[in-house]
């Protein structure tokens, strides 16, 4: 095999405290045979700071101290090593815990009685870009692994450029429509209706549901597992970037008064209803001239010097003596003792 | 079906979250965000699988809970609910790296764990369980009108819109274009005066008759909610003298399955509205008026939360509706303005003033839309003025009854104290009638109040009972300073009766001894008998309260024994009563109190030891 081989190296932050696990696989059977072309924590393109060219590697080796079965890491990023992997190319590292993911995103999961455990980039075209033949009926495709591609069990480990489907990949590569097809649907629609439908982003996340399902489930037994001490979400000297407002009193316009208002905001307020019940003692006892002054019964008349008077509080002005009454109706006469009350 | 992938959650415990939240989704609804909105209580813990974009606004309540209605599901039950699962240990921290989450906190600083409710969201959702914040999120103080992130404006309200403003200008960004009939066109708000029709709609039973159940004069029940229970009702007294300005009734009523009750319980009641009021909204609507007693039916009745605390009443009608269900007497929200400003239209019936039309209109649209918000709350909260009355001032406003669950506010439960002895079946609540007067010529009456006082003998109460464990067992045993003013007392009487606690200190306030000293027989008794050490001070009354006007002023004079109990023998503080000064006060003076007895070293010191006692829940406040 003259053909260099490049790789990439991914590490569970955890690993930084085991260098010798990530020696020992280094000087493993498999990366020795290649070039690690690049080594990252995987954190780093999990929030996307490093980004890296579709169609690069031969492999991918996942470094974590996690056992198989329980192994944690981001669905989301699986499409994302399917594109940067060569057609062919394998990912090492994961686990049968994230099968869906795997086949959902064209990954072939190999599997050799357990000596050999490894998931390759289908070569074959029609598996991998999922967003297009599901377009549209993405809930269906994401929940149903039934149609997806059975294991394949390889006796014997075959050297990737000697493959026959690797073979076929490469040829692959050549065509043009390739590339093409593997973007997914870039625009971005939402309908009136149904945000699922053309919601394609939103693909990654339902496979990512799949593997927290799980904990959904255990939740139905109320036995199953502690719960934390809602107390300790609060942290005793959190710093809050929360800036406050004090009291409105000094805006230009009145504002209410706060509850504990120290500021005599609210005394003004209980002085203006007070000042306010004075005036309207005085009004309620209209003379028969002023009644007439005020005449609400004469059909489309709206009293007042203002001219809102007789619409209700809603319209009148804030000196209005008539504040605190209803609004009057053309052709009603008032009657105040079914207006007023008395506690 | 409502979309699954954007979710609105809300946790409201006086409504304005709902109302908040409510605004929040008619908003998306207007610019065809089909989306979910639920109460987080409500909400399917597995469901969270599916949401891609979470919203959520919430309050705080208690000692730095949740709301009720968050922490639990309609059926009083916390198992089950997203809260729950949520704070299970066992949760991976990618847990909810699929979903983009937007917070709303409404808080109120004078309670020490201001904003604790979405603080805890927050921490697990975003800070353990791997949630993106689409943008920090927002603090509202509903005492000190503030607003929270610098320069996003003034008030709760104020806070909310500039939540929404981001909210909105996120989603616009993200799905610009919708599909119409399979083509795509930009995203485009409907026409402000177009109204959305909402999906539970009353309609006229057309199965007339034919099930004798649903008579309109057949006996009021309620269906759909399995855990309300059925009071007989034994006692209703004014306990304040006759000629005294404030009516305090005991109460009580013969629980159904003589439940379990412990300190701290509370017990909720269902009210009704007056027939009177009833027939006042008939005849500011008349059209309402002629199918008033008509058979109803509800469109879509299975996804309509509305009913799920209490049940719908049957047979259901306008009237019905009107008087068990329509909470006609609040104050309307904004949201209440919203929905219905398109509705003030001309009259067939008479010749219209157009002028005045449009002066109505207009006023009700500003209402709705404006985000000042000042002139809304001069004209309605200021006032205390009810949806009823403003219904009666716009005579233009023609509302379609047809879509009143869309824009009417529900009656919801009101919650008190039990003040009788422990799980006694005869359920004892001490209830201060709600009476005043604001610049509105009417008089103010609280809905609940009101309706307990037309209550007799042997009448039927609809209520549910909350177990709400106050008392944890480490505090159990040790001497309690209860401090309570007014009916404030109530939950320190059924504390008294359960014997759990060494030495009993209660101070009492109230204005006058003679007009109110609530069960001043009883507490006299006690006094005697040993079981409590009783201080009480009158505010308005000096010849038989001439060392203190407050209970504030009986603490501090009894200042080295409040220390020795707090400081040796470790006491308890339980605070109840309402809120605005009094908490505060006495806050200050037990930490005066510690500062002068307590050789700490500084002020800082005493202030970390009260501050202690909060955070172990060995002083307790519940205020109103």
């Amino acid at each position: 095999m003259t053909v260099s081989r490049d790789s990439l190296v991914l590490i569970h932050p955890a690993v930084t405290q085991q260098p010798e696990l990530l020696e020992t696989i280094e000087k493993g059977s498999i990366l020795s045979e290649t070039t690690i072309v690049a080594q990252y924590l995987i954190n780093k393109l999990n929030d996307g700071t490093i980004s890296p060219d579709d169609e690069k590697y031969d492999v991918i080796y996942y470094v974590t101290p996690e056992k198989p079965e329980a192994i944690q890491f981001p669905p989301k990023l699986i499409p994302v090593l399917h594109k940067t992997l060569k057609p062919s190319g394998r990912l090492y590292g994961l686990s049968d815990t994230l099968k869906v993911d795997a086949l959902i995103n064209g990954f072939e999961i190999v599997s050799n009685n357990g000596s050999e455990y490894y998931w390759v980039k289908e070569s074959r075209e029609k598996k991998a870009p999922v967003s297009i033949s599901l377009k549209g009926n993405m809930k269906n495709g994401a929940s149903a692994p039934v149609a997806l591609p059975s294991f394949k069990k390889l006796n014997k480990t075959q050297p990737i450029g000697s493959s026959p489907s690797a073979g076929l990949a490469v040829s692959l590569k050549k065509l043009p429509t390739f590339k093409k097809l593997t973007k997914k649907v870039s625009a971005i629609k939402l309908t009136d209706s149904d945000l699922e439908d053309d919601d394609d982003d939103l693909e990654s996340d339902d496979s990512a549901n799949n593997s927290k399902t799980k904990f959904f489930d255990d939740f139905d037994d109320p036995e199953t597992g502690d719960s934390i001490d809602e107390d300790d979400l609060i942290a005793e000297t959190e710093e809050d970037t929360i800036t406050m407002i004090q009291c409105g009193k000094s805006k230009q316009r009145r504002r209410k008064a706060c509850k504990d208002c120290s500021c005599g905001l609210k005394e003004m307020e209980e002085q203006e209803i007070e000042s306010r019940r004075a005036k309207q003692q005085q009004v309620i006892k209209f003379s028969e001239e002023e009644l007439t002054e005020i005449d609400f019964t004469i059909e489309g008349k709206k009293v007042g010097g203002c001219g809102s008077c007789a619409l209700g509080d809603a319209f009148r002005c804030s000196g209005c003596p008539y504040l605190g009454l209803p609004a009057f109706k053309p052709g009603q006469s008032i009657n105040l003792n079914s207006i007023s009350d008395d506690l | 079906m409502q979309n699954k992938k954007i979710v609105i959650l809300y946790g409201s415990e006086t409504g304005n979250a709902q109302d908040f939240a409510h605004i929040l989704s008619h908003k998306l609804k207007r610019l065809h965000f089909s989306h979910t909105l639920i109460k987080i209580g409500d909400y399917h813990p597995k469901s969270v699988l599916q949401c891609k974009y979470l919203f959520i606004i919430c309050s705080t309540t208690g000692q730095g809970e949740l709301p009720r209605n968050a922490r639990e599901n309609c059926n009083g039950r916390a198992q089950g609910t997203l809260w729950q699962f949520l704070k299970k240990s066992t949760l991976p921290a990618d847990l909810l790296d699929h979903v983009n989450v937007a917070m709303l906190g409404l808080g109120d600083s004078s309670y020490p764990r201001f904003n604790f409710g979405i603080r805890k969201l927050h921490e697990r959702i975003v800070n353990q369980l791997g949630a993106s914040e689409i943008f920090p999120r927002l603090e509202a103080d509903e005492l000190g009108l503030a607003g929270s992130n610098k320069d996003t404006g003034n008030g709760v309200e104020s806070v909310y819109y500039e939540f929404e403003k981001r909210i909105i200008a996120y989603m616009l960004e993200k799905y610009p274009n919708r599909k119409h009939d399979g083509k795509m066109m930009p995203r485009v708000g409907l026409a402000e005066d177009v109204y959305l029709k909402p999906s539970n709609i009353l309609e006229i039973s057309t199965v007339n008759g034919s099930t004798n159940d649903q008579l309109p004069d057949s006996k009021i029940q309620f269906v759909g909610d399995e855990t309300i229970r059925h009071g007989t009702v034994k006692k209703n007294n004014q306990i304040t003298a006759k000629d005294h300005f404030q009516d305090v009734r005991q109460f009580v009523f013969e629980t159904e399955d003589h439940e379990a009750y412990h300190p701290g319980d509370t017990v909720s009641l269902y009210p009704e509205n007056s027939d009177n009021d009833v027939e006042l909204f008939l005849e500011a609507q008349p059209h309402w008026k002629k199918v008033a007693d008509e058979l109803l039916t509800i469109t879509d009745l299975e996804n309509c939360d509305r009913f799920r605390d209490g049940g719908v009443v049957k047979p259901l009608t306008l009237r019905t509706l009107l008087k068990y269900h329509f909470d006609i007497v609040s104050i309307p929200r904004q949201s209440f303005f919203m929905k219905t400003w398109t509705f003030a239209n001309a009259h067939e019936d008479r010749p219209t003033d157009q002028e005045l039309l449009e002066q109505q209109r207009d006023k009700l649209r500003q209402f709705g839309y404006g985000q000042d918000l000042q002139d809304l709350y001069d004209y309605c909260n200021r006032p205390r003025r009810s949806v009823l009355e403003v219904i009666q001032d716009f005579e233009f406003l023609k509302l379609p009854w047809e879509f009143a669950l869309d824009y009417l506010p529900m009656i919801k439960p009101r919650f008190y104290s039990i003040s009788s002895a422990p799980s006694d079946p005869n359920v004892e609540l001490t209830i201060a009638i709600v009476r005043y007067k604001t610049l509105l010529r009417k008089v103010r009456k609280g809905l609940c109040t009101n309706y307990l006082l037309t209550l007799t003998e042997n009448d039927t109460v609809r209520y549910k009972l909350q177990n709400n464990h106050l008392l944890h067992e480490d505090i159990i045993g040790k001497p309690i300073i209860m401090t309570s003013p007014g009916v404030g007392l109530a939950p320190m009487k059924c504390l008294i009766e359960s014997n759990l606690f060494k030495d009993q200190y209660l101070f009492f306030g109230n204005r006058m001894k003679d007009k109110d000293f609530l069960y001043e027989d009883t507490l006299s008794m006690w006094k005697k008998e040993g079981k409590i050490n009783l201080f009480t001070c009158f505010s308005r009354d000096p010849i038989n309260s001439p060392h203190a006007k407050y209970v504030q002023d009986q603490l501090w004079n009894q200042s080295s024994l409040i220390a020795d109990l707090i400081l040796k023998k470790s006491a308890i503080v339980y605070i109840c009563g309402s809120s605005g000064k009094m908490p505060v006060q006495v806050r200050l003076t037990i930490v005066e109190i510690l500062k002068k007895h307590g050789n700490f070293e500084n002020a800082e010191e005493a202030e970390h030891y009260l501050k202690e006692m909060e955070r172990t829940d060995r002083y307790m406040q519940e205020t109103w």
